[in-house]
């Protein structure tokens, strides 16, 4: 298609920003500047490709690939279809939305944003690799990263958090390891390649437990319902660019992995524990937003509010109908623009308070109008209003599950109205009443503080609003892996 | 070029015996010339690396000289590519290890002397061609290590080098057996490797069952695998950081080396019996070393029982009989000497700081020393198996390559993972993070010279890590051709 | 018949040692008389010293020629040359090693000079003895000069007893050599070796009377090379005599008998027994006891001896395999053991002219008083041990290769196991020397000139030996085939 490998671009502008970085002085401002520069770059990029990626054609585009280790049949092969085109714009929003987040970071800017820098590094990776060993390589080079971010900038028992998050992710990351190196013996083609295992046959016995492996090692990081506990004490220990990553990009990690290895390569694995997942993805959806409820704690409250969020990509899997398809990749990408937005705030708000108790804040519309509208807007998408993006993939994860099991339609919807109340009375105590003592120094944010704010906020409504675009790229990919899936 | 191999042990050998022969007035400079000297082996093993052609399996650089005809052995050395990354790697480490003993005071001209021949015995172990030259250097090793260990080391250094001494003793007698049995039974009146490589392959497989067992009691107690193990502990404890650094990154791959030396292209069949067994133990290794390593206060007995975990690895891809799980024992080894390398220089570091290596006894070490704090973090992530670096590579490789022969193996080492990671950042979280312990308030950050030793193995776990290539292309086609042998 | 001569032409080299023994006395006695000062007199050790020289001169320079002299009463054989050659050698470095030490026990070096060297000349005609009587009056020559210098140091009760008990020991062992002598000669009629082995070798089964005199003989001798179960007397002599007497006898008595047990084995005792089992468990029993008793020992000279015990039957393993080539890696072996062991007790020497003492935790430090010294007792005592590089190494495994061409993988099984043993107790005096912290005196230890030209020659031959055998393979090779009538 091209002969700029405007991929590897993508991929590794951060980490060659990573490298400059971490030669760079001590003082915060050429790190930063160097990580805008990056964040600026790999956004255009991302930009570029969404912009001129084929969607009347299905398959990979952009393609590149050179041997890595021969002997293994592992190569460094990049290349996108319609489900990594918007993850890859979603973390090009993110990244440059979470830099200029992080342009207060005082403690350690240069290796603050050096590890950011290699965050940013794997999640690109992961999106873009179409050979199963690299897409695992820069999945763990997104983990490790984290646990530092948040063990040595985070706040509220950073050092318990991170060594959990790790230690779930790891566990999550063996299982991966074994399932990757089963299908490999299994396919005995000698190869990583995704495309070339998604082609090979595998019999219904092996799919079975293979599948399963695939989707306990990313389900860690999705996270799927038994496997959670880790996420939001992530989320709160984590400082805000981190868990704007996190929430945002990180967990979507897990379901593109899921899509990628899981169903892609296993279409019979997929419907074998379709029902399985369903019902992971129903508790998801329902006890997050219970969850979400009983916390007074501004940050638990998003956090939780991610694993119902979570649920619905979880259900539209595992319906296995174009709708569900199209839903679960929508929602990953409207639900890390939303939890993006959503930590960004908060992570403003805490900068100058200090504190994320719900109760101890109050009366931010006074305060700073900007701050609360896009809380509202945020608040709006999470809720699955109409013209935000929450709203086309909340809709789409509910046709597909309507058409398939209204009495799941039923149960799921509960938690709709769960998520409703709680994110209303969270906004019925920050924005509204007297501005309460804690907020009393905060005022409107400064222009680059606020510019993620608009970014984000912006997509939340372009997309909700004129989502064709992004359907369409979606639906290239998700109609030919329900084809693989559904068998014609 | 042949004549470098020869070059590379008696420099290194005659300048050790003239370190501790001449009267002190003419070796005032005992450390600049052991830099010296080392550096110019390095640079020879750096010469032979890149003059060394990948593609071939079959001995390089021979060279065949006349020694003692009445025994039938012969001056034969030569290197492939398993034991050509060894040689450098034995090179780079002994410099790095002659940088890291500056602190040393007592006896330096001797402590030198023994540095200098423990180098000449191990390169000599890696390019022997003729068993009882093997054998001589394999003894040569011993006694300079014992001296460093008994008279450098630390309190409870007499048992530490008593215990290695006994161990390493008991099992090289084992192997002088196993060495005078091969020559019995297949009557060939030579020790050369390579004429006595296909009549010992002849041998009934009783007799190669025999001959192997007797040397690979030697070999299982150099690597070691578990329950051989119990020597390693305490000889790590004691013995001075530059030691350690060699006993750990070195001489360990004298028993895995060993096993792919005499295994597959000696005695296959013995072997192929001894094959499960391996695997099993290797497997064992794995996972006690790691649990073990979980429950250690003391953070070189961590770092050591570290190394019980990895070598188990490289066991298990010996044992795995395919091209992945050979190279992968390859990599892991070339690999593991550079990371333990690195760990026990920071150990190094920390001890001759705080007098104390107690884990507990550290503590937010970050904040008093952040470049220190940083590279250790970098070694324990180098350890866990970071991607990108080269232990991550070597474990996937291994556990990729055993997949094929020992699934069950294969998962456990996959799981396993999650164990190292969890001691690595349980360590990390005590020494390095949380509030800064104030009795290291003073804690110096790291010094040139330590920046030296250390830098160069970070370097290397990444170049590595990164392009592996640099490795594979010298080990795979040996690793192809052993694979061949083992697997049948 | 051979011409008078030829007759002195051939036996020059005996001649001229039995000479210089003479010389060394009337220099002594023409030198004027200090009364009650200590004498060091190294100019009557330096004529001893050059005797020898001259004499090996004369050894070499007939070692082409093969013959025998008085109808096969004495052989000239590359066999005995190699042999002459070794006494020849070992004496040279006693000599000038006891030099310094001589004062301190004896107010009477040069007949201590001279009792070497006639000792040595037993220890020549011994090598060179082709009949049972020469053997004989061989062995006397030798024990005579022993018994005194075992006694030399007047003044040491220990070193009166060791005397005595050796005196006991020769006349026992002479007994019963002679009477095993008596009934071979009574049964076969005849006292040449070969000879014996031509009419032993036509019997399938032999006579009572024969066995028992042949036992009797083999006993004779395995009282000399201190082989178990007749082994003693060694701890309490050497520890007793004077420590160069000890060096001497730790080598030369203990090779002169290994000399004498081949020539006679090899070349005379061609009878059905199984020999090869026979030395084999006498091997495997010196080995494993000298060894477990050497554990325990707390006196250098002591240890020594019983290692002296387990060396003498890793040698005996070299004699178990009954081949040529067993006989040629024990003369190897005999080189390596020459070499490590005057090495070991030099250093002891030396160390006790400066502490007086030969425990071995008196040895704790000496590497800082004395870093050569313990450098070469080090490398000496790892030499002993078998290890690589060293010329132990090279000889045990020579042995071991041997017994294993003659199927004795028992004894060669053992006797691995048993160099582990032994690293043990040698290592600990290593130990002592470099890790042990030093206790007591921290003064330097002056090593003499002359010592220490006698500790490089043999500390340098051990590593020579340990990493270029070949040179001294080729000869005994030589000297082993010359035994077997090649």
């Amino acid at each position: 298609m091209t002969t700029m490998p405007v991929l590897s671009i993508i991929v590794l502008t951060p980490a060659l920003a990573g490298v400059l970085i971490a030669l760079a002085g001590r003082g915060p401002h050429v790190p930063r500047a160097i990580a805008a520069a990056a964040g600026t770059i790999c956004l255009c990029a991302c930009a570029w490709v969404y912009a001129t990626y084929d969607r009347a054609a299905a398959g990979l585009q952009f393609i590149e690939s050179v041997e890595w280790i021969p002997s293994l049949g592992i190569s460094y092969a990049l290349g996108v279809d319609g489900i990594s085109v918007p993850m890859l714009l979603l973390m090009g929003i993110v990244m440059f939305t979470g830099v200029l987040a992080s342009w207060d970071i005082t403690e350690r800017p240069r290796e603050f944003f050096a590890l950011l820098m290699l965050l940013v590094t794997g999640v690109f990776g992961v999106f873009a690799a179409t050979d199963a060993f690299l897409l695992f390589f820069f999945y763990e080079m997104a983990v490790v990263p984290m646990y530092l971010l948040i063990a040595v900038w985070g706040s509220t028992r950073k050092d318990y958090s991170a060594m959990k998050l790790t230690l779930f992710l790891f566990a999550g990351s063996a299982a991966l390891l074994i399932a990757l190196v089963l299908i490999y013996w299994q396919a005995g083609a000698g190869t990583f390649d995704l495309v070339t295992w998604a082609q090979t046959a595998f019999p219904p016995e092996f799919q079975r437990w293979a599948f399963l492996l695939t989707f306990v090692g990313f389900g860690a990081l999705v996270p799927i319902f038994p496997l959670h506990t880790w996420s939001p004490d992530g989320h709160v220990a984590a400082p805000t660019a981190v868990s704007m990553m996190h929430a945002g990009v990180l967990l979507k990690l897990g379901a593109y992995g899921i899509i990628r290895l899981g169903v892609a390569v296993f279409p019979d694995g997929l419907s074998n524990w379709a029902s399985l997942i369903a019902v992971i993805g129903a508790i998801n959806v329902v006890y997050g937003a219970f969850c979400a409820m009983n916390q007074a704690d501004l940050k638990y409250v998003i956090g939780y509010s991610s694993v119902s969020h979570m649920g619905y990509v979880l259900l539209g899997i595992a319906m296995m109908n174009r709708f569900g398809f199209e839903g679960a990749v929508f929602q990953m990408f409207a639900h890390g623009i939303m939890t993006a937005l959503f930590f960004t705030l908060i992570g403003y708000v805490y900068e100058s308070t200090h504190t994320r108790q719900i109760a101890d804040i109050s009366g931010l519309m006074r305060r700073t109008p900007l701050v609360a509208a896009a809380f509202i807007i945020a608040s709006a998408a999470s809720m699955g209003l109409p013209s935000t993006s929450g709203f086309v993939a909340e809709l789409l994860v509910y046709l597909g599950i309507l058409t398939r099991s209204p009495l799941l339609a039923a149960i799921v919807f509960t938690g709709v109205v769960v998520t409703a109340a709680y994110l209303l009375r969270m906004l019925g105590s920050i924005l509204l009443g007297e501005a309460s003592p804690a907020v009393a120094d905060l005022e409107d944010p400064r222009p680059v503080r606020l510019a993620p704010m608009l970014i984000l906020a912006a997509t939340i409504m372009v997309v909700g609003i004129a989502p064709a675009t992004m359907y369409e790229t979606i639906r290239s990919a998700t109609g030919p892996l329900l084809i693989l899936v559904t068998g014609g | 070029m042949e004549y470098l191999l020869a070059a590379m042990i008696l420099v290194p050998l005659s300048v050790g015996v003239f370190l501790g022969l001449v009267p002190e007035r003419f070796g005032r400079a005992p450390r600049a010339i052991a830099l010296a000297t080392t550096a110019s082996v390095l640079m020879m093993a750096a010469a032979l690396w890149v003059s060394f052609d990948g593609s071939s399996a079959r001995m390089q650089f021979e060279l065949v000289h006349t020694w003692v005809p009445g025994l039938g052995t012969s001056l034969h050395l030569g290197v492939d590519g398993t034991s050509m990354p060894l040689v450098f790697l034995t090179a780079l480490l002994t410099l790095l290890a002659a940088i890291a003993s500056k602190s040393v005071s007592d006896q330096v001209r001797r402590y030198f002397t023994l540095l200098l021949m423990l180098e000449a015995g191990l390169i000599g172990v890696f390019v022997a061609l003729d068993l009882i030259l093997f054998y001589v250097f394999w003894e040569v090793v011993l006694i300079p290590m014992f001296f460093l260990i008994s008279v450098w080391g630390g309190e409870r250094r007499r048992y530490a080098a008593v215990k290695f001494f006994v161990y390493t003793l008991v099992g090289s007698l084992a192997m002088l057996a196993g060495i005078i049995a091969l020559y019995l039974t297949t009557g060939s009146r030579t020790f050369d490797f390579m004429e006595l490589g296909p009549l010992a392959a002849a041998l009934p497989a009783s007799t190669q069952i025999a001959i192997f067992a007797a040397l690979a009691v030697a070999l299982a107690i150099k690597v070691p695998i578990v329950p051989f193990h119990t020597w390693l502990p305490d000889a790590h404890v004691e013995a001075p950081t530059a030691v350690s650094v060699l006993l750990a990154g070195v001489l360990l791959k004298m028993g895995s080396y060993g096993f792919l030396r005499f295994g597959p292209q000696l005695l296959p069949n013995g072997f192929a019996a001894f094959v499960p067994l391996i695997a099993l133990l290797g497997v064992v290794s794995i996972v006690y070393g790691a649990a073990v390593a979980l429950m250690q206060s003391d953070l070189k007995k961590l770092v050591a029982y570290s190394s019980v975990s990895h070598m188990g690895y490289v066991m298990l891809g010996i044992a795995s009989g395919t091209t992945a799980g050979v190279l992968g024992a390859n990599v892991q080894m070339f690999s593991h000497g550079l990371i333990a390398g690195m760990l026990f220089l920071l150990v190094g570091a920390f001890y001759e700081r705080a007098h104390t290596r107690e884990i507990d006894a550290f503590g937010g070490v970050a904040k008093a020393a952040p470049v220190l704090a940083g590279t250790l973090v970098f070694a324990a992530f180098a350890s866990a198996g970071l991607p990108g670096l080269s232990g991550f590579l070597g474990e996937f490789m291994v556990v990729l390559g055993s997949f094929a022969a020992y699934r069950t193996y294969a998962v456990i080492a996959a799981a396993a993972v999650v164990i190292t990671v969890g001691y690595l950042l349980w360590m990390l979280r005590r020494v390095v993070f949380g509030p800064l312990n104030e009795e290291r308030a003073g804690f110096p950050d790291m010094t040139g010279a330590e920046a030296a030793s250390i830098m160069p193995l970070a370097a290397g776990t990444l170049v590595i890590g990164v392009a592996p290539s640099v490795l594979v292309s010298v080990a795979g086609a040996s690793s192809a051709a052993l694979a061949a042998l083992i697997g049948g | 018949m051979t011409a008078p001569a030829d007759i002195v032409r051939l036996l020059a080299p005996e001649l001229i040692v039995a000479l210089t023994g003479a010389l060394v006395i009337v220099i002594d006695l023409l030198r004027p008389q200090v009364q009650n000062a200590p004498r060091t007199r190294p100019g009557v050790a330096y004529v001893g010293i050059a005797g020898l020289g001259v004499a090996g001169g004369f050894v070499v320079s007939l070692a082409g020629e093969r013959g025998d002299l008085f109808e096969g009463l004495v052989l000239l054989d590359p066999f005995s040359t190699f042999f002459k050659l070794l006494f020849i050698a070992i004496a040279m470095i006693v000599l000038l090693v006891a030099v310094d030490p001589l004062p301190r026990f004896t107010r009477w070096p040069a007949e201590f000079h001279a009792l070497i060297i006639w000792c040595t000349l037993g220890h020549m005609l011994l090598a060179a003895a082709g009949e049972l009587f020469t053997i004989f009056l061989a062995l006397q020559l030798t024990s005579l000069p022993l018994i005194a210098l075992i006694g030399y140091a007047k003044r040491d009760a220990r070193s009166g007893e060791a005397s005595l008990k050796y005196l006991l020991l020769v006349l026992v062992s002479t007994a019963v050599l002679l009477y095993g002598m008596t009934l071979i000669y009574g049964s076969l009629g005849t006292s040449t070796i070969s000879e014996i082995g031509e009419r032993l070798a036509g019997q399938s089964t032999i006579q009572p009377v024969l066995a028992l005199g042949l036992v009797l003989l083999l006993t004779g001798f395995a009282f000399k090379i201190t082989a178990v179960p007749f082994h003693y007397w060694v701890p309490d002599v050497y520890q007793g005599a004077p420590t160069p007497v000890t060096a001497f006898l730790s080598v030369a008595s203990k090779f002169a008998g290994f000399a004498l047990a081949l020539r006679i084995i090899v070349t005379g005792l061609r009878v059905p027994l199984d020999w090869s089992l026979i030395f084999g468990v006498m091997a495997v029993l010196s080995m494993t006891l000298g060894n477990l008793a050497a554990i325990r020992q707390t006196e250098m000279k002591r240890m020594l001896a019983y290692s002296g015990i387990a060396q003498a039957g890793y040698l005996l393993v070299g004699l178990a395999a009954l081949s040529e080539r067993g006989v040629a890696s024990l003369l190897f072996y005999v080189v390596a053991y020459g070499l490590s062991n005057l090495a070991a007790f030099t250093s002891v020497i030396v160390i006790e002219q400066a502490t007086g003492s030969t425990r071995i935790e008196d040895y704790a430090g000496v590497s800082s008083r004395a870093p050569l010294i313990a450098l070469c007792l080090t490398i000496s005592l790892l030499s002993l041990a078998g290890l690589p590089l060293m010329a132990g190494f090279m000889a045990k495994f020579d042995v071991f290769l041997a017994a294993a061409e003659t199927g004795l993988a028992w004894v060669i099984a053992i006797g691995v196991v048993n160099s582990v043993i032994s690293l043990y107790y040698y290592l600990r005096v290593v130990w002592q020397l470099y890790v042990s912290p030093s206790c007591r005196d921290e003064a330097r230890i002056p090593v003499q000139v002359r010592p220490g030209v006698a500790l490089a020659v043999c500390t340098v031959g051990v590593i020579v030996i340990g990493v270029l055998p070949e040179p001294v393979m080729r000869l005994t090779e030589h000297a082993a085939s010359a035994l077997f009538g090649g």
